[in-house]
This record gives C-alpha cells, sequence and structure tokens, in this order.
C-alpha cells in the first residue's frame, strides 16, 4: 500500500515556483528521504502535505484516500522547526498534542524517556536549548506509537551523539515496519538510514526511487599507475565502458552497475604493458551522485 | 466543540497573562462601576441644576442595566487585547501550524477561537449581569428587569470588540502591529463617527432629512452606539433636535458586522497559508 503518493502538486509564491508538477509515491514500510539543496522545496512540499500550506496545483492521497485531518492524527510529524508554547513545560506542551491526536496522556512519559527529556520534562520550554526542543518535537511525534512518521530536518540543532541517537531511533523505527519520510539537506544522514530517495532541485523532482537503484545505476572502477596518461589512451578501448575520467591522481572507470569486473580490467591492462598501483571497485557515493544530478 | 475547548482550556490555564488580565477584568469592573457610583452619588447628586439632576439615580433599577452596561463597555478593550495576544502568539511560536500537523482541520482551528471570543463575550455578560444585579439592589430600589435589554446590547458590543480582536490577530499575526491597529481603528472609527453624527444633524436642521445618528452605522460604533448612559433630565431636553435612533436598524447592523467579522476570519484561516 502507498502511505503517500503526490500527483502533479506544485506550489508558487508569486512568481516563484517553489514547487513544478512533482510526482512520486511512497510505500508502506520504507524510510523516503527527500534530499534537496536549500529551497529545492522540501518543506514546501511536506508543508503541502501537512495542510500548512496550500497547493496550487496538483493533489495528493494519504493512506490511498482523499487527505483529510483524520489522516493526520495518524502521522508523526516535525516539520521545519519544534513548535511549541514557550511558557508551558514539555508535559504541558505534549498533553496539547495528545489532546488534539487523541491519544492518552499515558504515553507522555514513554516517548520523553526515548528523547532522554524525562529529567527535564517539568521545564519549561523556553528554557530548553536548540537540541532539547528539538529532541521534544521528536518526542511529540512519537506520541502515540503512529506507523507513519514525517521528520523535516531531524537533526537540525542536535550535537554528534544526538545525531548518532536520532539515526538509531529511526532505524529503529524503521525495523518496526514504521514507514518514515524524511527530508534533509545532510546526504550523510540519508545514505545511512532511507531505503528510498527523492531528490529536488529548485521545486523539480530530478529521481526518485530505491535508494540502491539510484546510487547503484553506475560502477565506478578505480585505477592509477605511473603512467596516467598513456592509461587514460589505452583504456579508452576497454570494453563495456561508458566513460573515463581524471579524477584527484586517479582515473575512473565507469560501467553500467554490475557490469564492472576487476580481474578483467587489470588483465586489460597487464595485457598493454600497464601496471596498476592501485585497483578498487567504489559505489558511487550519494553525495557525488546528488553534485551529479544538481549541478 | 467541547473536546476542542477542552483542549483550548490546556492552553490558557498556564498562561499567566490569561490569569493576570482576567483578573484584572473581574476587579475593574466592580472597581469602574464603584467608581460612577460614587462619582454620581457623591458629586453629581450635590450640583444645583435647579432640581433636576439631583432626583436622578443611574443605579437604581430599573438604570442599572443601562448604567453598568455602559460603563463596563469602557473595559471591554482587556479582553480584546487578551484575545489579540492569545491568536497572534500561535503564529509567532507557529503552534498554529503545531495544532493543524497534529491533526485540528482549519476549521476547528479558528471555530474554537472565534467560540473563545464567544465565551469571553457570554463571561463578560454574565458579569456586568451580576454587577448590574447588586448596584441595583445597593441603591435601596425594587427590582426590576426594565431596561434590560442594555445587558443585551452589552452583549453585543463584547462580542463585536471580540471579533474584530479575533480579525485583527488572524489577519494581521504580529501581536505589536495587531494591537496597535485594533486601537488605531478604534480613534479613527470613532472620529468618523462624530463626523458623521455632526453631518447627521445639520441634515436633520437644515433639510429636515432624519437619517439617524449616522455614526451608529460603522462597525464598532453600531454596538457602541447602542450603549449609553442614561439620559439625565437635562439631556433628554436636549436629546430632542438629535436625529432619532433608529435602534432596530443599529442591532441588525452590529449583527450583520458580526457576521462579516466571523467570515473574514474564517476565510482567512481556511484559504491561506499558515
Amino acid at each position: 500500500m502507498e502511505v503517500l503518493k503526490v500527483e502533479n502538486l506544485s506550489k508558487n509564491y508569486g512568481q516563484i515556483k517553489a514547487l513544478k508538477e512533482v510526482n512520486f509515491s511512497v510505500p508502506a514500510g520504507t524510510v523516503f528521504g527527500i534530499l534537496g539543496p536549500n529551497g529545492s522545496g522540501k518543506t514546501t512540499l511536506l508543508g503541502i502535505i501537512m495542510d500548512v500550506l496550500k497547493a496550487s496545483g496538483g493533489s495528493y492521497r494519504l493512506f490511498g484516500q482523499e487527505p483529510t485531518h483524520e489522516h493526520r492524527k495518524q502521522i508523526g510529524t516535525l516539520l521545519e522547526t519544534p513548535n511549541f508554547y514557550h511558557y508551558m513545560t514539555a508535559v504541558q506542551n505534549l498533553k496539547v498534542s495528545a489532546a488534539i491526536k487523541e491519544r492518552g496522556e499515558d504515553d507522555i512519559d514513554r516517548v520523553l524517556e526515548i528523547v532522554n527529556l524525562a529529567a527535564r520534562k517539568n521545564s519549561r520550554f523556553s528554557t530548553y536549548s536548540l537540541g532539547m526542543k528539538q529532541r521534544l518535537a521528536i518526542g511529540a511525534a512519537l506520541l502515540g506509537n503512529p506507523d507513519v512518521l514525517v521528520f523535516d530536518e531531524p537533526t537540525n540543532g542536535l550535537d554528534p551523539v544526538g545525531i548518532a541517537e536520532i539515526r538509531e531511533l529511526i532505524k529503529k523505527l524503521s525495523q518496526q515496519g514504521k514507514t518514515i519520510i524524511m527530508a534533509s539537506h545532510l546526504l550523510d544522514e540519508v545514505e545511512k538510514v532511507c531505503t528510498h530517495v527523492a531528490i529536488l532541485k529548485q521545486g523539480n523532482l530530478l529521481t526518485y526511487g530505491d535508494v540502491n537503484e539510484i546510487l547503484v545505476n553506475e560502477d565506478v572502477v578505480e585505477i592509477r599507475s605511473s603512467e596516467m596518461s598513456r592509461m587514460e589512451d589505452v583504456m579508452k578501448r576497454i570494453p563495456g565502458h561508458t566513460s573515463i575520467k581524471l579524477s584527484e591522481g586517479n582515473l575512473h572507470l565507469l560501467f553500467p552497475a554490475g557490469t564492472a569486473d576487476l580481474a578483467s580490467v587489470n588483465r586489460f591492462c597487464f595485457d598493454n604493458g600497464i601496471t596498476l598501483s592501485h585497483l578498487q571497485l567504489k559505489k558511487k557515493s550519494l553525495e557525488s551522485k546528488f553534485f551529479e544530478l544538481t549541478n | 466543540m467541547m473536546k476542542l475547548l477542552k483542549t483550548e482550556w490546556l492552553k490558557l490555564k498556564n498562561y499567566n497573562a490569561f490569569i493576570v488580565l482576567s483578573s484584572f477584568l473581574v476587579l475593574g469592573v466592580f472597581t469602574t462601576n464603584y467608581i460612577v457610583y460614587t462619582v454620581n452619588k457623591n458629586i453629581v447628586g450635590n450640583v444645583n441644576t435647579g432640581g433636576l439632576v439631583s432626583s436622578f439615580n443611574p443605579y437604581s433599577f430599573s438604570m442599572t442595566w443601562q448604567t453598568t452596561s455602559y460603563a463596563t463597555g469602557w473595559l471591554l478593550m482587556l479582553p480584546a487585547l487578551l484575545l489579540i495576544i492569545l491568536v497572534t502568539n500561535e503564529f509567532t511560536y507557529k503552534t498554529n501550524r503545531q495544532n493543524i500537523i497534529d491533526g485540528w482541520s482549519r476549521e476547528e482551528f479558528i471555530n474554537v477561537k472565534l467560540a473563545l471570543a464567544l465565551i469571553i463575550a457570554v463571561c463578560m455578560t454574565i458579569l456586568v449581569f451580576i454587577t448590574a444585579l447588586l448596584f441595583g439592589f445597593a441603591s435601596g430600589t425594587d427590582f426590576s428587569l426594565n431596561g434590560f435589554s442594555h445587558v443585551g446590547y452589552f452583549f453585543l458590543k463584547s462580542l463585536s470588540y471580540n471579533l474584530i480582536a479575533v480579525l485583527m490577530g488572524v489577519w494581521i499575526r504580529r501581536t505589536g502591529f495587531a494591537i496597535g491597529l485594533y486601537f488605531i481603528y478604534l480613534g479613527a472609527e470613532n472620529i468618523i463617527s462624530q463626523l458623521l453624527d455632526v453631518w447627521s444633524i445639520k441634515l436633520r436642521s437644515e433639510h429636515g432629512i432624519d437619517l439617524g445618528s449616522m455614526g451608529d452605522y460603522l462597525p464598532m460604533n453600531a454596538s457602541d452606539g447602542l450603549l449609553t448612559f442614561p439620559d439625565n433630565p437635562l439631556k433628554s431636553i436636549a436629546k430632542s433636535n438629535l436625529p432619532t435612533d433608529y435602534i432596530w436598524l443599529v442591532i441588525v447592523l452590529a449583527a450583520g458586522y458580526l457576521v462579516l467579522f466571523y467570515w473574514l476570519s474564517r476565510r482567512k484561516i481556511i484559504k491561506s497559508d499558515l
């Protein structure tokens, strides 16, 4: 089942087109990363889905149905910034969230334990650090143990330990079969936890799908020798490759996904009188894919 | 709606400004009326006006309903101020977004604020009723419900002030600007209203056209115009030259403006980005 299906979704702010006819769907049980540089439309997209922004065109469906506010009660969401009543304590704020979500207040202590805020649960929100505010927002999203979670930049303001903890939490939630939609500009974060990814740039959806399909659409064989210029000429004749480029003192041979064979490359070089000092098969990183797509 | 109001109460009961302003308001209603009562009794009552004013007791039954409603009307800016703060706080801290994200519909979000405006107006009216009753008995006259319609006018005025406050809150969104604009609007409309009243008098005296006090046809002044201090005998004589008060027209206009404020507030929340 699809948790979310987005069809031709557009959003204009005057002349600026923040989203341009975006289409994708999020299968249940996936960790779906929405990736893009600042201003690419990630938060706008999630804002529309959460009904805090109005779409200029297109539509979306939640749980296969026309979206209503009742659907949002089944989704735990952290959108952009932690939004709480500054004069109220963590517990008082979570009581408001629980009342709106129509979930019992008995879950409040559990979520505060998960986000390590139990000791400060009776402190006012205004006294919290940025990291603590972010943790509380994640805690609020977890209230009632929803099956779908939406996290917009979940590690904002967290220290390295906090980032690692949230990453582990997301992995754990995913193992429990929950669907997680996560927007981020931190490539490393997405690469480490996501099963699916959508890449946005200036409101356009560049690509989306299984993270392995998107990342491993090319094999990169990295080689080096003492005769780089002659090797470059020779390697242009190697069968099956799609392109060759020099990168930081190495030569990168690109093959269609799953077709690179290191032994064949080594033999081809040896047969052509080139001795390799370095030979490695590299999976294309999300970072390189991201830069390739967005630049 | 009860569920929504219970959730709203969770926000209010922990908000110090709400507690403090509400307490001031209750105290203020009694104090203001006590001052008017005392001033009239000790000062106005001693002025020599050929025996016309000394018999005038504004807190006697049945004038107490009108006097208390009129005097308390001056305090209605306080709950309006509170409502502006409560609404704009939601925008300042983006909790309006969070309420929607957590599962309220936009209609529910604005409806509970409008319901709050209504509840505050009802509470203020009850307070006026109790105060009028107390001062009425204190003045030593027999209970009477004559003139009780002024308590109804007070309710209209209170609701009108509150709904304009919600309207300003949802359209302006910034606390300072919204409060500033609220007072500027009150002042500006009052000045325009005075000018219209002068024009109304001129039309009647020079051309014999009686369109009523046109100043009362403006949004705030419609409900304001319904509440006046009881006429003393001197003023009653002078009033014979003024345009007629078309009370029902003013009531219909005041109710119409309420519907307009309600509709504009809802429309803004339902249609725009939060």
